[in-house]
């Protein structure tokens, strides 16, 4: 069932236009990520999602009620929308204590008071957080204060829940632990959540939707696999992952795959932009840091590279190779000890796009 | 449009509500100084006397000459001795800082009727030093009924004023810009000059912009030390157009108003625009916590505490102790022991009158209740703009500024007219209400900002978590915005407790026999001359303040934002 349906949602700030035409929908226990660099509007988004912000055009749907439709003025405030929000400040209120926090939402919906102290009870007791509830916020650890706050949006169950960095407060033991048990939870209620985030490690491992966003609008979404891995445009394939990013000619010749030459070296690879070469003259190559093999022996289809220099990673080691003008970076599990090494770059992983 | 223009109908009628009131007396004003008689005179005609009358004579010439060098000449003298009080106790190591700076806040919080009655008795003409100094060496060499006289009195009297923007600005001032400066081969004394200054140019700026509007408006010292040489400024010529005409010409003193106030709106849209400006310099800051005072040195510690120790002998020991020994006495001069004087009497007479002893209590009342209705208000103005970028959030920030612009005379004055002959407002005029509303619109200003700033301290996802939780804007104000609030409030409450009981010049014109207040008695009095009383009023004023002092200070209120 659709929990909430973004259409062509717009807005402006003083001339200059922040969200351009975002449109998608998101499902009952399903978690939506927005993801995107500072700037791509997706917290702003977010916003208008909750009500925060007003934007000029576009229609938002919520279980069903719509909120947000400009051409019949529709525009409900947060209150009436049937949402929660964790903030990325938590915004715990401090003269509340814990119970009260997650109670305040109950209390506004005229819940009665046994019902709301079990309900209360339940979640708090579910997230670990029972033996807290007389705490006032500032007696709490940052990861306990986010537990909090996610209790206080769930408490009365909400249609969407919308999370804005949720994880970027936590220190990052303490954020892969919340990957995992976020995800759990909101699978286990069975209800829509929409996340904002920049870490794309984070939307990846969280959300079964990624929608990667830049300058206000959408430039691809799906599921976390084929975001990473079948990006659309150069945009989101250099935004993923660590790459090798080279410019050069592309040539085509029928019957075989494409091939990019680049400052002398010829790699085969796909064409994987969504539109289709806009310039011969001027394409880019993606290579994932990850897909290159490097070895110190020559094998068929590998090309001799020098090695300006290995680093250690802890788990890894990175190569800094360099051929004439061209430098590539990759990945290995020993120190390279030779001044040179052979790379087999593979057509499959040299993703060709329009810059 | 965000989520600020919620609630919209409570926020325009509250918003149009205040601009009646600030609206109305500025309009009655400037209507009143176009009619050829006061504005309820069937007579009355639209008519430009009342101008021709001042263009024409030469006493308002004189005092709006006088007027002039007086607010020149307490910028002169007030910013930077402001400003380098504000250095020495900020950013040196000089012994005692900590309790030396509520010593020089004092002349902030006495009424400045007072604090001029305090010069009268203590270095006048016959008060208790010029007496005492002249039984001793013969002459002594000053007047203080000269306009050099008021002139340095007032601008030593603002002080604080500039020390309190300037000390401020300093303490915002992030210490790495300095240690910068330092790091890269400056002396201490080098970055005082080459970085602290410019970085607080802003704050003596916008200071001196201030005091040259409060010299504008200033009416008490001139009112005590100047009449009786006969030098008039502005406010004082309004004041006693009556007396010169021997009627009442409000069509007169409406039009000096005017004049007035085409001086000082364009000084406080200079101010706001000074203000924002300084704001941006200070925005930079961090707050490191400083550790590099500049070290004064044996000599350097005994000429700033000699300034400081001067500066507080005759503007605080002079005035006050004046105040304090003339409650207590009826009789002095030379070849007189004081301590033989001591008396009740002064005290005896005030309580024994009932205008007087009516006047302690009504200031009581006004100051404490009245306080804390004006908060009440000043809180659902500050609501009604808090996170309001509308239309009426810019017309919030314009009607806070029209006040500023009119002396609490001449509020008092445009009040008490419009008590006098609004319908519903008649049966208010002889009661404290109508003192309460003309205070709130004195305060308004001051008061908004302390309430301001403190509704600003709440975060803003504080509020919209609250709002998508459920709650309406009313109900997050409730919830969430005024619990957080609430200590502020009480300081804010102790603060304008304080601005209501050193008022003297709203109640001038307003207050009727039941709803007299000690500072308007006191001008009142001075005309018939009876010192015995003011002395023991002031004194009175006094205490009243200190007490005010020590619970805003127990209350926790910030003296300044």
């Amino acid at each position: 069932m659709t929990d909430l349906v973004v259409n062509n949602v717009q807005k402006w700030l003083g001339g200059v236009q922040i969200l351009s035409g975002a449109s998608f929908v998101a499902e009952k226990g399903r978690i939506v990520a927005l993801l995107g660099a500072s700037g791509s509007g997706k917290t702003t988004l977010l916003r208008c999602i909750a009500g925060l912000e007003q934007p000029e055009l576009g229609i938002i749907r919520i279980g069903g009620t719509t909120v947000l439709d400009d051409k019949a003025g529709v525009a409900l405030p947060p209150e009436q929308r049937q949402i929660g929000l964790v903030f990325q400040s938590y915004a715990l209120w401090p003269h509340r204590t814990v119970f009260d926090n997650v109670a305040y939402g109950l209390k506004l919906r005229n819940v009665p008071a046994g019902e709301i102290k079990a309900k209360v009870e339940a979640i708090l007791e579910k997230l670990g957080l029972a033996h807290l509830a007389a705490r006032y916020p500032d007696q709490l650890s940052g990861g306990q204060q986010q537990r909090v706050a996610i209790c206080r949006a769930l408490v009365y169950e909400p249609k969407v829940l919308l999370l804005d960095e949720p994880l970027s407060n936590l220190d990052a033991k303490l954020r892969e632990e919340a990957r995992f048990w976020i995800r759990k939870l909101i699978l286990d209620l069975k209800i829509c959540a929409i996340m904002v985030t920049h870490d794309q490690a984070e939307a990846l491992a969280i959300a079964d939707q990624v929608l990667l966003l830049k300058g206000g609008s959408i430039v691809q979404s799906g599921t976390p696999l084929e975001i990473y891995s079948k990006p659309e445009t150069f945009y989101a394939a250099d935004f993923m992952g660590t790459n090798n990013v080279l410019s050069g000619r592309l040539v085509r010749t029928s019957g075989h795959s494409d091939m990019i030459d680049c400052a002398g070296l010829s790699l085969a690879g796909i064409w994987r932009d969504r539109e289709p070469p806009a310039d011969a003259n001027s394409v880019r190559a993606v290579i994932r840091m990850e897909a290159i093999s490097v070895s110190p022996e020559p094998s068929p289809e590998s090309a001799p590279f020098d090695v300006e220099g290995c680093i250690y990673l802890g788990e890894k080691w990175e190569y800094r190779l360099k051929r004439g003008d061209l430098r590539l970076r990759a990945q290995g599990h020993e120190p390279l000890g030779a001044a040179i090494a052979h790379c087999r770059i593979p057509a499959s992983a040299t993703w060709l796009y329009n810059p | 449009m965000s989520l600020a223009a919620q609630a919209p109908r409570f926020r325009a009628t509250v918003i149009l509500t205040l601009f009646a009131m600030v609206a109305a007396p500025a309009a009655l004003i400037i209507y009143q100084s176009f009619l050829s008689a006061p504005f309820f005179d069937e007579a009355a005609r639209p008519s430009l006397e009342a101008y021709q009358f001042i263009l024409t004579d030469p006493e308002f010439y004189r005092a709006l000459w006088t007027t002039t060098l007086y607010a020149v000449g307490m910028v002169v003298v007030a910013v930077p001795l402001g400003g380098l009080l504000a250095f020495l106790i900020t950013r040196t190591d000089l012994k005692g800082r900590r309790w030396l700076e509520p010593l020089v806040l004092v002349p902030m919080f006495l009424s400045s009727i007072v604090l001029a009655f305090g010069y009268t008795v203590a270095v006048g003409p016959s008060g208790f030093v010029t007496i005492a100094f002249r039984s001793v060496f013969g002459a002594a060499p000053w007047s203080i009924y000269t306009l050099p006289g008021i002139i340095l009195i007032g601008g030593l009297s603002h002080v604080p004023t500039v020390y309190l923007y300037v000390a401020s600005a300093m303490r915002r001032l992030p210490s790495d810009l300095e240690e910068a400066a330092r790091t890269a081969g400056a002396s201490v004394w080098r970055v005082s000059l080459d970085v602290t200054l410019p970085m607080v140019l802003p704050a003596l700026v916008f200071s001196a912009a201030l005091n040259l509007l409060l010299g504008f408006e200033t009416f008490g010292i001139p009112l005590v030390l100047g009449d009786p040489n006969g030098i008039l400024v502005l406010t004082t010529y309004i004041y006693k157009v009556n007396t010169i005409f021997g009627a009442p010409t409000y069509q007169v003193m409406a039009a000096v108003t005017v004049f007035l106030i085409l001086i000082t709106l364009p000084l406080v849209f200079i101010q706001r625009r000074l203000l924002r400006h300084a704001r941006r310099f200070a925005a930079v800051g961090g707050k490191g916590a400083r550790t590099n005072l500049l070290k004064l040195g044996a000599a350097g510690q005994v000429i700033a505490l000699s300034i400081i120790g001067l500066w507080l002998l005759v503007s605080v020991v002079l005035p006050v102790g004046g105040i304090i020994l003339r409650a207590f006495v009826e009789n002095w001069g030379e070849g007189i022991r004081l301590s033989e004087q001591l008396t009740l009497a002064n005290f005896q007479r005030v309580f024994e009158l009932p205008s007087l002893s009516r006047g302690i209590v009504n200031t009581i009342l006004l100051a404490a209740i009245g306080g804390a209705v004006a908060v009440a208000f000043y809180l659902v103005v500050g609501l009604a703009g808090h996170r309001n970028h509308g239309r009426t959030g810019t017309l919030l920030d314009y009607s806070v500024l029209v006040p500023r612009a009119l002396p609490g005379l001449i509020v008092g004055l445009a009040f008490f007219w419009l008590f006098l002959f609004v319908p519903f407002l008649v049966p208010l005029r002889t009661t404290l209400f109508s003192l309460l509303i003309a205070y709130i619109i004195v305060g308004l200003s001051y008061g908004l900002r302390i309430i301001q700033a403190t509704l600003l301290q709440v975060a803003p996802e504080l509020e919209e978590s609250a709002r998508t939780a459920g709650a309406d804007t009313f109900r997050t104000w409730r919830d969430v915005v005024i619990p957080l609030v609430r200590p502020g409030l009480a300081g804010a409450w102790a603060m304008i407790m304080i601005v209501f009981l050193r008022e003297y010049a709203t109640g001038v014109y307003l207050m009727s026999a039941g709803t007299e207040v000690i500072g308007s008695l006191m001008v009142s009095l001075l005309t018939s001359g009876a010192m015995d009383q003011i002395a023991a009023l002031s004194f009175i004023s006094i205490l009243l303040t200190a007490v005010g002092l020590t619970l805003a200070l127990r209350l926790g209120a910030k003296i300044h934002d």
